[in-house]
């Protein structure tokens, strides 16, 4: 179990602000550090959640790890390999997974699953196998040949994880997995993490729900203001009230009532 | 392989769209209709049969076909035996006669120097349609000599607009068929989210920018071979002519005319790729893209009627196709300046694509708030 699958280390980014942004957020800086200095490892097999408030970070910081962005400072290697030098070679060895990023509703569950297949690369005939394995595995088989825009958001959520891992990633990344679906969706996207896991896979996901955390993770860290509060196992975190330990470190890190 | 498998995607996702083809072929569709009641209009006797005079001067076997070509046509030809030119011609001119055929000494021998001239009066209708029909006859007899045109008098106006903005036409004609799908391809995309997908995959951004830019200029090439099928259908019409498809224009000229055209959407197609790349939304794409569709209708628009502008117009994109066009539809045939038009357009898609590339690769462009 101690096989270190992700390793970030002294990540940092800055973003300008334009102007727009500026008023938005009622600042007068031109720069806003996004993540500053963050290093932690995620082990093999584990589920690793970076838990923290809006603006954390924490989407930041997994559009580094899944090479969208670059880093100003520090490097992750996962699996081995460096998002900053061999980003292509990261791609396929992850699977990454936000609310942002979309399927196109024209087409069908089974057409986009060859095309990302090809995308990653993936045999045909390979991927052919895997098609009928995950689409049975998480019930898709039906709805394989109906255009995306007209499958129920349960359905449709569980098409975009299958797709995310088409290419039997070492490891998925999640960016907010739960965020804006309902509890029975919601339950789709947690049973389909507890899956993964079973299936022997690393997963690194982000959220500032308490519960999600505490339900399905190993170790966690808590990320404030781009940097890394605590980190460890949920018990040694957590201290029997991941709530309340939150909003202690909360307070020492800002110095302010909530 | 991956970039195969992009195109396939977008042809895939054209091709089992009814509406987005409707969209392709309309404009020819539209070219044609219109062209053939301006040809109505402007030629209101146009379906009559005419009884035509002409004057003859020297022979070639040739006169059999013209008069085998007349009686097919359901038209009556009588040959008037021509004295002097001098004469022949000013009742040509005065309208006695539809048009004066003078055939060099050695026409049938094919020698040297051998051809025919064809004098013919401008704004008379049944003089330009015999003029039309003689030279597409002696085109299709296809033996290496030279027609000489002598048009007497001023060019029917109506047809001289309508050869003018006809350029135009095609060039707006184009930018929509472009527009209609890149912006919904690559700025709506962008939009929804489904491009970002497809970044985090292990793919080339080049291939990325490549795999929209080939298949959708193809899609487009489809919409502008419709416009240029459009024209050459309604281009006899306009000329008065009611048969044949060449109207009086040689094969080459439609040739190199159909070259130019399908070196334009490519052009188009990645400049608007850029653009909906650069924008957030479909709508700040579409306001970019109208906005070029503006500027290069009012290029083409002073092109059409500002008379040769100079070869550097052939280095300036869209501007180049339209001067071109021009020089063809005023009869002659320019083959460097086509293949140099040509050449700059394909240079500045591949540029074009570079750029997108690079836009698809800068996480502020794809990524940024
Ligand atoms: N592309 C960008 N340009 C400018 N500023 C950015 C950009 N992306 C993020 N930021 C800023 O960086 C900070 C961290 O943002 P990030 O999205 O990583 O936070 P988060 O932890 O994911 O928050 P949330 O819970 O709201 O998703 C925020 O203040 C945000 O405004
Ligand atoms: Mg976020």
């Amino acid at each position: 179990m101690n096989e270190e699958i992700v390793r970030a280390d002294g990540l940092k980014k800055t973003f300008t602000l334009s102007k727009k942004q500026q008023k938005i957020e009622r600042t007068g800086d031109t720069r806003r550090v996004a993540v500053n200095g963050l290093s932690f490892s995620a082990y093999r097999g584990e589920i690793y959640g970076l838990l923290g408030p809006n603006g954390a970070g924490k989407t930041t910081t997994l559009r580094m790890l899944a090479t969208l962005i670059r880093p100003d400072a520090g490097d992750a290697l996962i699996c081995g390999s460096s998002i900053v030098r061999d980003p292509a070679k990261v791609r396929d060895k992850i699977g990454f997974l936000t609310s942002e990023l979309k399927l196109e509703g024209f087409f069908t569950p089974s057409y986009l699953f060859n095309f990302f297949g090809e995308m990653h690369g993936v045999p045909k005939d390979v991927l052919e196998v895997r098609k009928q394995e995950l689409f049975s595995r998480f019930g898709i088989d039906k709805f394989a040949e109906v255009q995306v825009k007209n499958l129920s958001t349960g359905m449709l959520q569980k098409v975009s994880l299958v797709i995310s891992i088409v290419h039997d990633p070492e490891v998925l990344i999640f960016d907010e997995p739960t965020n804006g679906l309902d509890v029975l969706t919601a339950k789709v996207v947690t049973d389909f993490l507890t899956e993964l896991k079973g299936m022997g896979k690393s997963i690194l996901l982000s959220t500032h729900i308490f519960s999600l955390v505490e339900k399905l993770c190993d170790r966690v860290g808590v990320l404030i203001d781009g940097r890394l509060a605590a980190e460890g196992n949920l018990e040694e975190v957590a201290r029997g009230d991941l709530e309340g330990s939150f909003f202690d470190l909360y307070h020492t890190i800002k110095g302010e009532t909530v | 392989m991956k970039l195969a498998a992009l195109i396939r995607k977008e042809f895939h996702r054209f091709f089992h769209d009814p509406r987005l083809i409707v969209t392709m072929l309309l404009p020819g569709l539209l070219i044609f209709a219109l062209y053939s009641i301006l040809g109505e209009v402007i030629y209101t006797d146009e379906q009559e049969t005419y009884e035509y005079k002409a004057y003859l001067m020297g022979s070639s076997e040739a006169v059999t076909l013209i008069d085998a070509a007349f009686e097919g046509a359901g038209s009556d030809l009588e040959w008037l035996p021509a004295e002097d030119e001098e004469t022949a011609r000013a009742e040509v001119e005065k309208g006695n006669a539809a048009a004066l055929i003078v055939f060099s000494e050695n026409f049938d021998a094919y020698g040297e120097g051998a051809n025919v001239a064809i004098y013919y009066k401008m704004d008379d209708d049944a003089s330009y349609q015999f003029y039309a029909l003689v030279s597409a006859v002696l085109t299709e007899y296809g033996m290496p000599f030279a027609i000489v045109s002598n048009p007497i008098g001023e060019e029917n106006l109506g047809m001289t607009v309508m050869r003018s903005v006809l350029p135009l036409l095609l060039v707006c004609f184009i930018f929509s068929a472009c527009m209609s799908v890149t912006l919904e391809s690559v700025a709506g995309e962008k939009e929804r989210g489904t491009l970002s997908t497809v970044l985090v995959t292990s793919v080339k951004r080049s291939h990325v920018a490549l795999g929209k830019v080939v298949p959708l200029s193809c899609i487009s090439m489809l919409g502008a071979l419709s416009s240029f099928l459009g024209v050459a259908f309604s281009m006899p019409k306009l000329m008065g002519v009611s048969f044949g498809f060449l109207g009086s224009y040689g094969f080459a000229s439609y040739a190199l005319m159909f070259l130019l055209i399908l070196s334009v959407p490519p052009l188009i197609v990645a400049l608007i790729s850029v653009f909906s790349t650069l924008s957030r939304s479909m709508k700040e794409a579409s306001a970019y893209t109208s906005a070029l569709m503006i500027v290069s209708m009012v290029v083409s628009l002073i092109a059409s009627f500002v008379p040769a502008m100079g070869n550097w117009a052939l280095c300036v994109p869209v501007l180049n196709a339209v001067v071109t066009l021009q020089t063809i539809l005023d009869g002659g045939v320019p083959v460097w300046q086509t293949f140099v038009s040509m050449g700059a357009n394909v240079l500045y898609t591949a540029l074009l694509v570079y750029l997108m590339t690079r836009l698809l690769s800068s996480e502020r462009i794809m990524f940024g708030k």
